[in-house]
């Protein structure tokens, strides 16, 4: 993971250009049938043409709308978790094996038991995104939590600062850059799986739009939607590294 | 009590097994409903069924395993033939790294799933598909991680084995490839990972042999215990697959102590 | 005059492992107010958890400890301690290092900011006050955690190694440098190093430990007036005789 968010976005963004320059000479020059490869400049106007740019916001909308609410809601409880786990020895202990179980599942795979559980609506692939985002997240951040340099601890403990201070005041601010690392990994994974879900059992967002396109053979549609996600990706993590820098850039090097 | 309290693993153990008593108790008293949260005795004679007759009909737990290993396996050691020399070159030379890390972003920037469909349409709905979209997701991963294997090769050590006459051809097999090879197996654990993620995804969509279809298509019939058999296999699965690649590069790398020793 | 530090048949135990050699077997020790002292010993004597024990965070098996007439019973109030690893909070400024120490012991916003504006003076950081610690070289940053250390307006300093991380120049600077400081806010100091030059040049009393089991082998009391010459030939011989006793 490259560290220097904007020079990775921009670099993103020539590495588009270079290879959807490259993309459509070769298509242009008609070696493959237009159905099969269409030319990215085909692929975009064909599908602004049959989709009203209305909709496609719409798609977009809803897809960040449930990455941010699953992410979030990944966040809160993983951080959380990690806290009460790493600061109290016996919840840890009880925690996390529990959570080393269920780690190795891949979140996708809980889709059709979410489906079970939350119906086929919004709440089953929030809680798909949640698990993609919570693991990474938990573990890093009790990672730092649990890893802090015990010098420190020591050291405000020679100052009188115990219990809930101690906690506050130096552990969290300590487990920071962990905790950064985690929401990351867990916003990239989050995307991923978000993607994976729309395709799999969804009625609208990108994913959706995606696989929609392919029952009806609009190849042009599938790499509009292609592309869109990965500017999606792109722009999204490059926003979330700059907050990151933001909060920690001057202690820390990113 | 004391012992207790001094065996972390004993109190984790008695916590999910706990866990597991209270599940079973609550499904029995009809808190909990077994279609929605099968209790570990059912799951336990949905995975007795899975390894005895199967399902769908005759195809038991192993083929399905075994279907799924050889998708990952097959995507990943493609990805691994090809990403490897590529990277190892573009990892040696500064011009092509600068030219070729645009390109690179930007594939990993686009999410591997999204490209099933296109890969349907181009490579039919067959295992040839899944197949290549693993191999495209280990691809970029790898790609990355050997560039930065052999860029981050502690200069120290070139420098020293250049003092002893080593150049060239023997520079780049008897100490750059040695030396990036921790990170370079470093970078083959995250691809598996990779492609683990994507296959389960995969066989979500038409087909019906394979873990994740397994689990799809059981719940379509209602079988979410055998559902939760086949989220356990996975998890079982990925755990297996990390084993077996630390237990490799234990055996490649006996002398590795972990990426600090030859990182700079 | 009561002694400042009292240490009474002072014995630390390996934990869970009785065959050992106590760490620490039987120390008697008494340092007095404002008197600079400092422990030498090999690696392994106990000179670490020695310090440690008067600092609180760590607990004898058995013995007394009293500061100021009062038991050890834990880390903090007024102990201020100097790690080797400087210890300095990475994600708060030096000046906000130092003023965390000074609103430990109560002082309100405006007055801990008032502190550690004097004591980044004292130590001539002023102009570095807002610099993070990973901005600071090695001397700086412990230049700074003696400072937040001063901050607690201490009863006593107690200091592990703190230039062992050091250069051997920026180390003798940094030797000056505390003499400096201490001379301006005179405090017990305990002091620990396995330097002997270092001991002679800091300190008013040196204490020789042995290893298996950690005690006291020596003390000795040095009345030159500081700052010391390093070529002084009293010191030269003392020296010689610290450093036969160490072998």
């Amino acid at each position: 993971m490259s560290t220097t968010g904007s020079r990775d976005a921009m670099l993103g963004a020539l590495g588009a250009v270079l290879l959807l320059g490259a993309w459509e000479s070769v298509a242009r020059s008609g070696i493959v049938s237009p159905a099969v490869f269409p030319a990215p400049s085909a692929a975009v106007l064909g599908t602004l043409a049959r989709m009203p740019l209305d909709d496609i916001a719409g798609h977009v909308a809803i897809s960040l709308g449930r990455i941010v609410c699953g992410f979030m809601l990944g966040a809160m409880l993983g951080i959380t978790i990690a806290i009460a786990a790493g600061w109290y020895r016996i919840l840890g202990n009880l925690v996390r094996p529990v959570i080393e179980m269920l780690r190795p599942i891949p979140p996708l795979a809980w889709i059709p038991m979410a489906i079970v559980w939350f119906g086929l609506g919004e709440p089953s692939k929030i809680f798909v995104i949640f698990l993609g985002a919570f693991f990474p997240i938990l573990t890093n951040a009790y990672r730092g939590i649990a890893g802090i340099d015990p010098v420190l601890i020591r050291a405000a403990q020679t100052m009188d600062v115990r219990g809930l201070r101690l906690l506050t005041k130096i552990v969290l601010p300590a487990a920071m850059p962990d905790i950064a690392t985690g929401l990351r990994v867990g916003w990239g994974l989050s995307f991923g799986v978000l993607v994976a879900a729309e395709l799999i059992a969804a009625e609208s967002g990108m994913g959706f739009m995606i696989m929609n396109a392919r029952q009806f053979g609009e190849v042009g549609v599938i790499i509009f939607g292609i592309l869109l996600i990965g500017a999606c990706n792109l722009v999204t993590d490059w926003g979330l590294a700059m907050l990151i820098r933001r909060w920690l850039g001057k202690w820390h090097s990113i | 009590m004391s012992a207790l309290r001094d065996r972390p693993a004993l109190q984790g153990a008695m916590f999910i097994v706990a866990l597991f008593a209270l599940w079973e108790l609550a499904s029995a008293l009809g808190w909990l409903r077994v279609f929605q949260f099968p209790p570990p005795s059912r799951i336990a004679e949905a995975l007795w069924e899975l390894a005895v007759s199967g399902f769908p009909e005759g195809v038991r737990i192993w083929t399905h395993a075994a279907v799924t290993i050889a998708r990952i396996l097959q995507g990943f050691l493609l990805a691994m033939i090809t990403a490897i020399p590529i990277g190892l070159v573009i990892g040696r030379a500064p011009l092509l790294d600068a030219a070729t890390l645009p390109i690179i972003t930007f594939a990993r920037s686009v999410a591997t799933l999204s490209l099933l469909p296109l890969a349907i349409v181009w490579f039919g709905i067959g295992e040839l598909s899944k197949v290549m979209l693993i191999a495209y997701g280990c691809f970029w991963v790898m790609l990355t991680n050997t560039i930065a294997a052999v860029k981050y090769v502690d200069p120290v050590l070139i420098r020293a084995a250049r003092t002893m006459d080593v150049d060239g051809a023997r520079l780049f097999t008897q100490v750059i490839l040695p030396a990036a090879a921790p990170r370079l197996l470093a970078g083959a654990r995250v691809a598996l990972g990779v492609g683990f993620m994507v296959i389960v995804g995969a066989e979500m969509i038409g087909t019906i042999r394979g873990l994740g279809a397994l689990i799809m298509e059981a719940r379509n019939f209602y079988r979410t215990d055998i559902s939760i058999v086949g989220m356990v296999a996975l998890g079982l699965l990925g755990i297996g697959l990390t084993a077996g690649l630390a237990w490799l590069e234990r055996v490649l790398l006996p002398w590795n102590t972990g990426l600090a020793s030859v990182r700079r | 005059m009561r002694p400042w530090i009292e240490l009474r048949g002072v014995t630390k135990r390996y934990d869970g492992d009785a065959a050992r050699a106590p760490v620490l077997l039987d120390i008697d020790l008494n340092v007095a107010e404002n008197e600079f002292v400092t422990l030498v010993g090999r690696s392994g004597c106990g000179k670490t958890t020695l310090l440690n024990i008067v600092a609180g965070l760590v607990e004898a098996s058995s013995g007394e400890v009293k500061v100021d007439g009062a038991r050890v019973t834990g880390p903090g109030r007024g102990k201020g301690v100097v790690f080797q690893q400087h210890a300095l909070f990475p994600w708060l400024t030096a000046r906000r290092n130092i003023e965390f120490g000074a609103s430990s012991r109560g002082l309100d916003a405006a007055a801990a900011r008032n502190e550690a504006d004097q004591l980044l003076a004292l130590v001539r950081l002023s102009e570095f006050g807002e610099k993070y610690p990973n901005q600071l070289s090695g001397g700086m940053q412990q230049r700074v955690a003696i400072a937040r250390a001063l901050a607690l307006d201490p009863q006593l300093l107690l200091m592990d190694e703190p230039f062992g991380a050091l250069d051997e120049i920026t180390r003798i600077e940094m030797q000056e440098e505390l003499l400096r400081v201490w001379s301006s806010r005179r405090k017990t100091v305990l002091f620990v190093t396995h330097s002997i030059t270092e001991a002679l040049m800091l300190s008013d009393r040196i204490v020789v430990m042995r290893a298996n089991p950690g005690g006291i082998a020596a003390e000795y009391r040095i009345d030159r007036p500081r700052p010391r010459n390093r070529s002084d030939a009293a010191l030269a011989a003392l020296h010689e005789q610290l450093w036969t006793q160490l072998r």
